[in-house]
């Protein structure tokens, strides 16, 4: 694969030789010397220096820094600090100060459906963690999914009415609070006179479609439905393909042979949290291993999980699919179509895809080999904001009529459990702008998209709101586009109003508020019924509360037999709602096979007819990010400070560049670079990532947001300014660009590269064929002495296993961690000094050449060892041996010396250098009581969750039983999607972690350390031929005793 | 000559400091230490004495978290009405202002006893289950007209009980500082 491209070929040429197996960054596969100089400082900053070079006055400012606190603390001693204790006048039944209360909920993340439960305390909302319940995404969420509930406490969220005071030409604005009563009349009066439209994001909640329905049908609205994370392409192929606009359901679980053509499933396509799920279902080793073939531009998170990927230009997308077609049916003659002479005829230009494409014959021929040997188990997907290019329909068209050739319709593709609430579709938008341009449109109520931000500018929405008479926006912030509009009627947070959710057709689930609206806010379903009310239309309730409630009694009540259930009142249905949260009435449906959709093979002329402009010398190629995605939720701290999965920066987006053209352009990381495309420029600074195809650059969307708040707000460049409008759709991909260089630098803050482990046995991976010969495949053990006295446990001994086959990357982990255990975030200046606070993180490795690397990915937290080098070392005995077998930190205890960090070889310590969480109201809300907030000066890390661990036997013994198997689960674990990661007990040998701990594919991380780790790996297994990290060009395995994975030499 | 004034003044400021420090130290206006023997004023004169003496309620009566949570808790004005709608506030102003609470829906804000630092996690029922007796730790509360802090609350206080064999508590410190 190294060689699939003609310009690739000159590949290794330009790095010194003997380059490492495994590589964090381009710096150390070089061997750069900068690298080096990191790598043995080990940490990237000294105290000593903070903000400047000249350490004399540095250390007199520390000094004095130290000398104040100290004289604080004594301060403190001496005066009793009067504390009050403030009791509820009622307490609420359910609520016991100092226990958790959980409630099952939804959520839906722009067009993106989870099942949650938000875990309180004393009333707040400080958790959320998937609906274990729910058949979608289960107990696994997304990490954006997990960092919204800091949303609620979001200083920066609107607090009450306001209405605008626009001059003549609607260019400035003062803005005044305002009555709910007056705006509601006003509004009222407007929308009466008609030509009024309802501008909506994905309406993924049936009553909320109920009463949106009865809204436009009182006052004569039109109701447009637009997404920031458009699926639109998918619909509209959806629609010309098999006749309905319905994005289907997808059983990645059923399928053997995925190929993704730009189609970021595991990422941000559709729903990633439930593909994940899927996916890694059929990933385990113990059936038949799925293969994950991905053709792509960029390096996405989908493909960072490859077992063969391809690099393409943007214009090549539909030479894969088309070419593929070609092989299995006009050479193989599969499928109906084989006899079809138009079909043949269409498919005829691309007879010779592979040479095309510059794809090797043999690697060409595996895939076609691999498709044809899994009819209706296989999966062809694309899409996304990233493969929507100029002729993103046809390739919607040509990815469902190869599915449909391959028998996949009605097997890992499934009509019955689509996606029926996604229906954002471009061309309305588009549609909308103009009618409100030409005058037709005159009033328009905007809910749930801020398409000023993020819709392209070439369709120049913002200009269409100053020419509308009346804008009504509805969002939790007046952002970029409620600055425009001229009443701002602010919804609350979810978790603070009723609701429901259809997250897949048939899978249905209750919004329960868990929270009083913290500010003068109301839903979009309130807004409507006051609305409707005022201007003197029936409204069948009172309040939404009401509304949801008949809308189940009357329409998903007598449902109830279909879920299994036989209530005979409401009443007890509805406590059984609330309580459990889903009412799947879908299931046995879901599970069926067959009843695959005919294909209308005259779609195919839109293939044919197809004009794709490969012209360009530069495809620029705009796309998502896993943490911020389409830039809603931007103004969370802990998704701005979220690494990106594959790059791993966080705080900013960049240009991504392949290694070899940016040293072809003589560019350097974080060299600011002037991109110019349909007309605008801007410029940003450059990432090299390797895995990029050349002649592609790549800029992320959700960045650079001017109306999001404090945290967001100037974070990154919008570059939507760079997309086009062409007839009825948005192009974001493949579109012709320029770069050129200029002579700033703006640093980027990666966090790969901090914490480095200095070359040794760290991620093993096999192939398949390995595996299957020797379960341990390629991991060198060690024979170990000990000259310790080893731990005894008579009671629990706690462990957890890591699967790197099951893990995707995907992060959440990251932020349930956070937000279970109050780790503050520290900002781009202190990231960049490797301050970055995150008790777990993952660690992302390249293998093989810089151009087409396999990437891989490991969670590493505290290893919780046995025989704990950061134990040994402090002097205050701050870090101790528990005797359940965790490394417990006593924050109380600490001083601060910081000797544990520099001991700990798997770099786990994290260090308070100032308080981090000194942070404004209402933020400090969302802390958990359970866990310590610790205090500058503090050395902190992973405790295991101890707090989980100590509330689970609690529990146990509060209700005179053993601790069970799975009765405790660690923040991460529980986020986890695939289930990648296992804690319990290791000295209970029914448990799953001690099972999984004893088999063959389990490894210690740096085991010949013998630090004895309660955290074991296991090796990740590649469906592939060969693994690059064998092919790294210097040694073979175990041959400089640190098995396949060591990084060789290079430090010696 | 101004040199000896100025430091015959600073002598005297020194000296009327540290007086004034060991008057307010023995009246306990400031203490150092842990507290022993804290007794604040609260907002509402509650005597433990009448109720959980004389009348002999039972602690968990109002202390409704001390069997299932960490937090005994401090009961919510809705408990003490259970009683109180049906007691005469004639010549009682603390009763007036109790009602008066209730009624307004204004919480009391009590002062605080028994103050662990937040890196401490002490679970009451944990000792509750155990069989701890309240009065082990909080003293004789059914005598006390107002509550007054009886432990020292001392890590060596903490630890003395969990060392001995017959409570087979654990005294490693994720115990209690997580």
């Amino acid at each position: 694969m190294d060689n699939q491209f003609d310009s690739n070929q000159q590949s290794d040429q330009s790095f010194t030789s003997q380059p490492p197996k495994f590589w964090l960054s381009l710096e150390q596969w070089r061997g750069d010397p900068e690298f080096q100089k990191l790598a043995e400082q080990e940490f990237l900053s000294s105290p000593l220096k903070e903000g400047d070079d000249d350490s004399g006055w540095a250390r007199r400012e520390f000094l004095k820094l130290m000398g104040a606190s100290l004289a604080l603390t004594s301060f403190g001693c001496v005066r009793r600090p009067a504390q009050k204790i403030i009791p509820y006048v009622n307490r609420p039944e359910e609520i016991v100060p100092g226990l958790p209360n959980y409630y099952a909920s939804s959520f839906v993340d722009g067009n993106i459906p989870y099942g949650i439960v938000v875990t309180t305390r004393e009333g707040r909302p400080i958790k959320i963690e998937g609906n274990p319940s729910h058949p979608g995404n289960g107990q696994g969420l997304s990490a954006r999914a997990l960092a919204h509930v800091l949303a609620v406490y979001d200083p920066d969220r609107a607090t009450q009415p306001q209405k605008k005071l626009f001059n003549e030409k609607k260019t400035n604005s003062e803005t005044v609070s305002y009555s709910w009563e007056k705006m509601d009349k006003e509004i009222a009066e407007q929308l009466k006179k008609g030509n009024a439209a309802l501008l909506t994001s994905s309406v993924l909640s049936p009553s909320l479609r109920a009463m949106i329905a009865s809204f436009c049908q009182a006052y004569g609205i039109e109701h447009v439905i637009w997404d920031g994370m458009s699926v639109s392409a998918n619909l509209a192929g959806q629609e010309k393909s098999y006749g309905k606009a319905e994005v289907p359901g997808y059983r990645f679980d059923r399928a053997r042979v995925i190929v993704s053509v730009e189609g970021d499933f595991l990422g941000t396509y559709i729903h990633p949290t439930e593909f994940q799920k899927q996916f890694a279902s059929g990933r385990k080793l113990d059936g038949e291993m799925n293969k994950l073939v991905v053709f792509e531009s960029l390096l996405s998170l989908t493909g960072a999980n490859a077992d063969t990927r391809f690099r393409i230009r943007p214009s090549q997308k539909l030479t894969v699919v088309m070419g593929l077609a070609h092989e299995l049916i006009v050479k193989k003659g599969m499928s109906r179509f084989a006899s079809d002479g138009a079909v043949k005829a269409i498919l005829e230009p691309y007879a010779n895809a592979a040479k095309d494409l510059g794809v090797s014959a043999t690697d060409w021929n595996d895939v076609v080999a691999a498709l044809a040997g899994a009819k209706g188990k296989s999966l062809i997907v694309s899409g996304g904001i990233s493969s929507m290019s100029s002729e993103a329909l046809a390739l919607q068209v040509a990815v469902n009529f190869l599915n449909s050739a391959l028998d996949n319709e009605g097997s890992t593709i499934v009509s019955r459990g689509s996606y029926n609430g996604m229906k954002g579709s471009d061309a309305s938008l588009i549609e909308l702008t103009q009618k409100i341009h030409e005058g037709r449109i005159k009033s328009l109520v905007i809910w749930g998209v801020n398409p000023v931000y993020s819709a392209p500018d070439a369709l120049r929405f913002s200009e269409a709101l100053k020419k509308a008479e009346m804008v009504v926006y509805t969002g939790d912030r007046s952002d970029e586009t409620g600055a425009f509009a001229g009443y701002l009627a602010p919804e609350g947070h979810s978790v603070e109003n009723w609701g429901d959710l259809e997250a897949t057709e048939g899978v249905f689930s209750i919004q329960q508020p868990t929270l009083r609206p913290l500010h003068n806010t109301r839903s979009f379903l309130d807004s409507m019924m006051a609305w409707m009310k005022v201007g003197g239309k029936a409204v069948s309730a009172e309040n939404s509360y009401e509304y949801v409630r008949n809308f189940w009694k009357q329409n998903l009540f007598p449902k109830q037999r279909e879920a299994g259930l036989s209530y005979l009142s409401f009443e007890d249905f509805w406590v059984y709602v609330l309580q459990n949260g889903v009412l799947d009435t879908a299931g046995n449906e879901r599970n069926a096979i067959g009843g695959g959709r005919s294909f209308n093979s005259s779609a195919l002329q839109l293939v044919k007819d197809a004009k794709i402009s490969n012209a360009a010398d530069l495809e620029l190629v705009l796309y998502p990010t896993v943490g911020l995605m389409d830039g809603s939720l931007a103004n969370v701290s802990w998704l701005q400070e979220f690494p990106d999965p594959v790059t791993k920066i966080c705080w900013d987006n960049y240009l991504v560049i392949s290694p070899l053209m940016a040293e072809k352009m003589k560019l350097r990381e974080g060299q600011v670079a002037k991109v110019k495309a349909s007309g605008n420029e801007i410029e940003l600074p450059v990432h090299i990532q390797p895995g990029v195809a050349e002649g592609v650059v790549g800029l992320a969307i959700g960045f650079g947001r001017t109306g999001a708040g404090k945290v967001a707000n100037g974070v990154g460049k919008r570059v939507l300014q760079l997309a086009k409008v062409e007839g009825n759709q948005f192009v974001f991909a493949g579109l012709p660009a320029e770069v050129t260089v200029t002579s700033n630098r703006i640093p980027l803050a990666n966090t790969q590269g901090h914490h480095s482990m200095e070359g040794r046995q760290i991620i093993v991976e096999a192939t398949l064929e390995q595996y299957k010969k020797r379960a341990d495949a390629n991991i060198h053990r060690h024979k170990m002495f000990s000259i310790w006295d080893e731990h005894k446990y008579t009671g629990h001994k706690w462990g957890m296993t890591v699967d790197l086959n099951l893990c995707n990357g995907c992060s959440a982990c990251v932020i349930a961690c956070q937000s279970e255990n109050n780790i503050p975030t520290v900002g781009k200046k202190y990231v960049l000094q490797g301050r970055e606070m995150h008790w777990i993180r993952i660690d992302r490795y390249y293998a093989g050449s810089p151009e087409a690397p396999d990437s891989l990915h490991q969670p590493v937290l505290c290893m919780h060892c046995d025989n704990a080098p950061c134990e040994t070392v402090c002097p205050v005995i701050a870090t101790m041996h528990s005797e359940e077998g965790t490394n417990d930190m006593i924050y109380n205890r600490c001083v601060g010396t910081r000797y544990c960090a520099n001991n700990c070889p798997y770099k786990v310590r994290r260090f308070n250098w100032f308080d981090y969480t000194d942070m404004r109201a209402p933020l400090h809300m969302a802390l958990n009581p359970e866990v310590t907030v610790r205090a500058r000066g503090v050395m902190e890390k992973c405790t295991f969750c101890k707090h989980k661990i100590v509330a689970g036997k609690e529990k146990a013994k509060q209700e005179a039983r053993p601790v069970k198997d799975g009765d405790i689960k660690t923040a991460c674990q529980q986020a986890c999607p695939t289930h990648a990661i296992v804690f319990g007990d290791l000295n209970d040998p029914q448990s799953e972690v001690a099972k999984l701990f004893k088999t063959q594919r389990a490894y210690d991380l740096l085991e010949e350390l013998n630090n004895k780790p309660a955290v074991r790996y296991m090796s990740k297994v590649r469906n592939a031929k060969a693994i690059k990290s064998e092919r790294g060009g210097h040694g073979t395995p175990g041959k400089d005793g640190h098995g396949a994975s060591a990084e060789g030499g290079h430090h010696s | 000559m101004a040199k000896k004034v100025f430091g015959a003044i600073f002598g005297i400021a020194v000296l009327g400091g540290i007086y004034l420090f060991f008057h307010l130290l023995t009246n306990n206006k400031i203490t150092i230490g842990y507290n022993k023997g804290y007794a604040p004023d609260q907002p509402i004169p509650y005597s433990h004495q009448l109720h959980a003496g004389q009348y002999k309620i039972d602690c968990k009566f109002c202390h409704v978290g001390a069997e299932v949570s960490r937090h005994a808790s401090v009961p919510s004005l809705n408990i003490c009405m259970n009683c109180h709608q049906n007691i005469s506030t004639v010549g009682k102003p603390a009763l007036v202002q109790l009602q008066k609470a209730y009624f307004d829906n204004k919480p009391v804000e009590w002062a605080k006893v028994h103050l662990l630092p937040d890196h401490v996690k002490f679970n009451h029922a944990a000792h509750v289950r155990k069989g701890k007796q309240c009065q082990e730790c909080h003293g004789a509360i059914e005598t006390m007209p107002v509550v007054s802090q009886h432990s020292s609350l001392s890590m060596g206080w903490c630890i003395n009980c969990h060392r001995q064999p017959e409570n087979n508590a654990s005294v490693s410190c994720g115990t209690c500082h997580y």
